[in-house]
């Protein structure tokens, strides 16, 4: 124990405050041993993914809006280039940022953030379900797959240091099957219910507490045992922290919206240092069939909270941006034509946005060809020229440092776009 | 084949009586005369008996440790091999009209909203530009339509399908039967992640798995290939042939160029119909393991062996036209169409080329019955009978079991021809069983924690639903795993720190009564006395959660606490602190939650329920 005081006073850890003095977490006095640096987890590589669930019509989010055949099919669903919010945001002559997408475009300026334009599965299934499942598991013409491709990225990474509850934490009720495996990964809405709680009665939760803590400590053995002590130490030193009293960076309003809540989270958990590799969140209702609108409406909501999300989450990473990178995905794109609702179907190829320090952004990657209908994948829908899964392992696998990149995706032989800088 | 059929009826009708007797004489008649070797292991009959209810029910309920070794553990186990439709759930079943509902009807009364917007705002019923007002509006609207209809959400689907199981887990007699229809379903595992699929679900659990569930292997295989969703969960229902392929490859097919023609193959397969995923998880999955010796050839072939399986049309939304077509098919016509429930055999989509699966010929246009005979091949294999015995073992002994004991399952899987009751008869009949029970653990899934509480506190359960939160949120979200794998059956999987501290919420919220919809009367449970002290109360409940269970160490961490004399002063100052759900007579649960804490919250009662809280919290109540 003697050691371990000292190591705590030298170490800068008392911030944990004294209570949990002789209790540090064993995963953070390792790792700390083995790093002699004041906070473990500093300079840890995040990977930070967002599932936009539902299929996001990329034609409308970043616009090829020179395309004649563009404004020929979609008439009603068209945006036109112009300024401060009624039109694209020109970004490079050929494409357009929807114009609720205006915090990207900044971002894009400054050479953070890259997009994909005409990324997708070489499966052609235009179910949600499979979709989702193949892009999920990474093998995209098996479903048996047992894990998911997050999950595989974490066994693969290069460890810098030991084990932590919080390597994959996914802020959604269940466990997205990306992070399926055989890495530990927990799946939890809200980090306050990381707690021994009793709704009505924090007196007895607390009593409880401190009974089942020792439980754990002294009447289990293995598994049980060390994933308690895991959870009671990874709880007190959540609890260090006011959750919910948490301050973002001056200036910094996350949208109270569940992709807003989570991003939120995501940051205190890299704020805290606590370990965190891969951070996962979702964003929902991108299946459009219906009146999807343009400036405004269904679609410009939902793209409007995906910016706004994102940008306070990346504005309130501050000095942390450095280790973090964030991708977005959706399991496909839009027919090109517009449907007799006003809205889109289930078409193949979308686009997604990479953001991060390491990114070589201000760049629209991908080929879009003229979308004549003899260029359209079954002459209906934008063709996918690049291969998600070239975009996961370059992007997964520079930000966690993945040498085997075909433990990852093992069906894939490609070439990466070069849009991480290493 | 007409023995084969006369013993399954006779089997059948044996059972039917025997359960008959059972229910009308309230006790077991089924005498065993077979003999489990638990002394050996150094079990006592009791020991014996508590850890045969863990393992093979949902959990012991009061007094049943005490009733089976009255019966006779071996009895008491051959009762519980019957197969049964008649569960005696009936008045806790009703209010779920699914269980009565065909596919065709829930395809019909339970269609994709979208799909119902659709059609209404075609019909002009709901406008057009409705959508753009909110959401809440066209919601609004959606549901005026809907109900008109006699429609309704697909919710409510899941919501009856969820409260029923965790209904026939908690009070269903033939446990055994519930038991295994888990493990079969997780086996077989199908998905409500999947839209199309997810309408056939109840169906697949009542009228595939629990029928079958203590059955033959065979037919369970069979059935699980011709049910909707399994047909349109891995997709076998679109699959079609794609016979300038077969010609092309038959002519090219050489040793070392497999890769190249499985590239050829996935190329083809983008364009042609042939989809392997059914077949191939038939295989790795459903039969023979990933290990089981078959080829990516194999596959291939068995996919092509099994094109044309595809399911009835049913629903709002199909054509007529199709439906009516396919539905004139009758049993089975001049071109070999089979119809059977709502399985098709579409003699159109089938490659009526020969096959050669694991070296066994299909010659040519053998239409739906080599369908049938690539079943029955797969069912019989050896690797399958260790597969299955394996996966057996590993629900009911441990995450690791020796190749000894699956050695001897599936030496009896093969000699019974796939019978399921003589695999698991065989299984606890080994010394195996029993020293690697007293070796190793088995960790409770999230459900069998959740259900197993419900058993052992005799807790009733008036809102089931109310207990899916919880199970999701402990990491298991009940019929909606994504993966064709099922939940993965061991501890590594379920513990983790997210989890485990659910775990432990779980047993507190559990045994305080807070959660709305199941009631739990401790008093009750000691039949109205209250325990003289705190240590009592430790060691009566203790008992009756963990009974013949060695909890020296856990009783000893808790003894401290209970000692404490101002410890029940604590606990009720702070729950005085704060509203209680319930608190408020317009809650809908205020009178029940009045009625409970008039139980549960006299002088010493918050104190009992921490102490229960604690026991089923502990690391000792997560292990089976």
């Amino acid at each position: 124990m003697a050691t371990r005081r000292a190591f705590i006073k030298a170490s800068g850890l008392s911030i944990f405050g004294a209570s949990i003095m002789g209790n540090i977490p064993d995963y953070v006095f390792q790792a700390a041993v083995s790093q002699t640096a004041n906070s473990p987890f500093q300079k840890q590589n995040t990977l930070v993914c967002i599932f936009q669930r539902g299929a996001m019509d990329g034609l409308m989010a970043v616009s090829p809006f020179n395309d004649p055949f563009l404004k020929q099919a979609r008439p009603s669903l068209f945006i036109k280039p112009g300024t401060s919010g009624t039109g694209l945001i020109d970004l490079d002559g050929t494409f357009g940022l929807h114009p609720a997408l205006k915090g990207f475009q900044g971002l894009f300026g400054q050479g953070r953030l890259a997009i994909v334009q005409g990324i997708g599965s070489p499966n052609a299934t235009r179910s949600h379900f499979d979709a989702q499942d193949y892009m999920e598991t990474g093998t995209p013409f098996r479903k048996g797959t047992d894990s998911g491709w997050l999950n595989r990225s974490l066994s693969n990474r290069k460890k810098t240091h030991v084990d932590t509850p919080f390597s994959a934490v996914s802020l959604t009720s269940a466990l997205p099957r990306s992070l399926y495996g055989k890495e530990p990964a927990i799946a939890i809405s809200n980090l306050q219910d990381f707690a021994i709680q009793l709704k009505g009665n924090p007196g007895a939760a607390q009593a409880a507490s401190e009974r089942l803590e020792d439980l754990y400590d002294q009447t289990a053995q293995g598994l049980l045992q060390h994933t308690g002590k895991d959870s009671f130490e990874a709880m007190s030193l959540l609890q260090k922290t006011d959750l919910k009293g948490y301050k973002p960076e001056a200036g910094v309003r996350y949208p109270n919206s569940a992709l807003g809540n989570s991003l939120k989270q995501i940051a205190q958990l890299i704020k805290m240092e606590v370990g965190l590799e891969i951070g996962f969140a979702e964003s929902n209702g991108w299946d459009t069939h219906f009146n999807q609108g343009t400036v405004a409406g269904v679609f410009a909501r939902n793209l409007l909270d995906f910016n706004d999300s994102i940008c306070a989450f990346w504005e309130d990473l501050g000095a942390f941006q450095d280790q973090v990178t964030v991708m977005s995905m959706t399991e496909f794109g839009r027919t090109v034509k517009q449907n007799g609702t006003g809205g889109t179907d289930h078409g193949r190829a979308s686009c997604n946005f990479i953001l991060g320090h390491n990114v070589v952004g201000g760049r629209v990657y991908g080929t879009v060809s003229p979308l004549a209908p003899e260029n359209l994948e079954d002459g209906r829908d934008l063709k996918v020229t690049t291969d998600y899964r070239a975009v996961f392992a370059e992007v997964a696998g520079r930000q966690l440092g993945i040498d085997n990149i075909s433990n990852i995706f093992p069906d894939w032989e490609g070439q990466y776009l070069g849009l991480m800088k290493r | 084949m007409e023995s084969k059929k006369y013993w399954r009826e006779l089997l059948l009708t044996s059972c039917l009586f025997i359960s008959i007797f059972l229910v009308s004489t309230g006790s077991s008649s089924v005498r065993a005369n077979w003999k489990m070797p638990y002394e050996r292991a150094g079990f006592s009959k009791k020991a014996a008996a508590a850890l045969l209810l863990n393992r093979f029910t949902f959990g012991p309920r009061p007094g049943q440790v005490e009733e089976i070794q009255e019966l006779g553990l071996e009895n008491w186990f051959e009762s519980q091999l019957i197969s049964t439709v008649d569960d005696q759930l009936h008045s806790r079943l009703e209010d779920f009209d699914i269980l009565a509902m065909s596919n065709e009807q829930i395809a019909e009364k339970f269609p994709n909203p979208g799909a119902v917007l659709r059609e209404a705002i075609s019909k002009g019923v709901i406008p057009n530009d409705s959508l753009q007002k909110g959401s809440i509006a066209y919601q609004q609207a959606l549901s005026d339509y809907m109900r008109e209809q006699g429609l309704r959400r697909p919710i409510e689907l899941q919501k009856q399908l969820v409260s029923q199981k965790i209904i026939r887990a908690a009070y269903s007699k033939y446990q055994l039967q519930e038991v295994m229809t888990s493990f079969w379903f997780n086996h077989f595992n199908v998905s409500m992640t999947n839209n199309r699929s997810a309408l056939f679900i109840p169906s697949f659990e009542r009228d595939v798995i629990r029928p079958h569930a203590l059955g033959n292997f065979n037919d369970l295989l069979l059935q699980t290939a011709k049910s909707p969703a399994m047909l349109y969960y891995l997709d076998n229902f679109s699959s079609a042939s794609d016979s300038n392929t077969i010609s092309r490859r038959q002519a090219s097919v050489k040793e070392g160029s497999r890769k190249e023609m499985d590239m050829k193959i996935k190329l083809k397969r983008k364009v042609n119909g042939l989809n392997e995923n059914y077949a191939r998880e038939l295989m790795e999955l459903h039969t023979m393991g990933v290990d089981g010796g078959f080829t990516q050839l194999d596959v291939t072939e068995a996919a092509r062996v099994l094109t044309g399986w595809t399911v009835r049309p049913m629903g709002r939304f199909v054509n007529t036209q199709a439906s009516s077509r396919r539905k004139q098919g009758g049993k089975v016509n001049g071109h070999g169409t089979v119809m059977d429930g709502d399985f098709v055999f579409t003699p159109a989509r089938h490659d009526q080329g020969s096959k050669v699966v694991l070296g066994v010929n299909f010659p040519e246009n053998s239409g739906y019955e080599e369908g049938v005979a690539l079943i029955e091949l797969l069912a019989a294999h050896r690797a399958t009978a260790n597969f299955i015995s394996r996966k057996i073992a590993i629900r009911f002994v441990s995450d690791n079991p020796s190749a000894e004991l699956v050695g001897k399952m599936a030496t009896v899987f093969v000699k019974e021809k796939g019978d399921i009751p003589s695999v698991l008869r065989a299984m606890v009949q080994t010394e195996e069983f029993w020293e690697e029970i007293k070796a190793g653990e088995k960790i409770k899934s999230p459900f069998e924690l959740a259900i197993g509480s419900v058993r052992n506190l005799d807790a009733d359960l008036t809102q089931p639903y109310a207990l899916y939160g919880w199970i999701s949120r402990m990491g298991e979200k009940m019929y909606s795993y994504q993966a064709p794998t099922g939940f993965p059956d061991n501890g590594n999987f379920w513990i983790n720190t997210g989890s485990l501290l659910n775990r432990m919420n779980f047993g507190l919220a559990m045994a305080s009564g807070r959660l709305p919809g199941v009631r739990v009367n401790l008093l009750g449970l000691n039949k109205g006395h209250e325990p003289g002290s705190s240590k009592e109360a430790l060691q009566i409940y203790s008992e009756l959660l963990l009974p013949s269970r060695d909890l020296s160490a856990t009783l000893q961490r808790l003894a401290p606490l209970l000692t404490d004399p101002t410890l029940g002063e604590k606990l009720e100052h702070a729950s005085k602190q704060h509203n209680l759900p319930g608190d408020n007579p317009r809650d809908e649960s205020y009178n029940k939650l009045q009625n409970d804490k008039k139980s549960q919250r006299g002088s010493n009662s918050t104190t009992l329920a921490q102490v229960v809280g604690l026991i089923l919290g502990s690391p000792e109540y997560q292990k089976r």
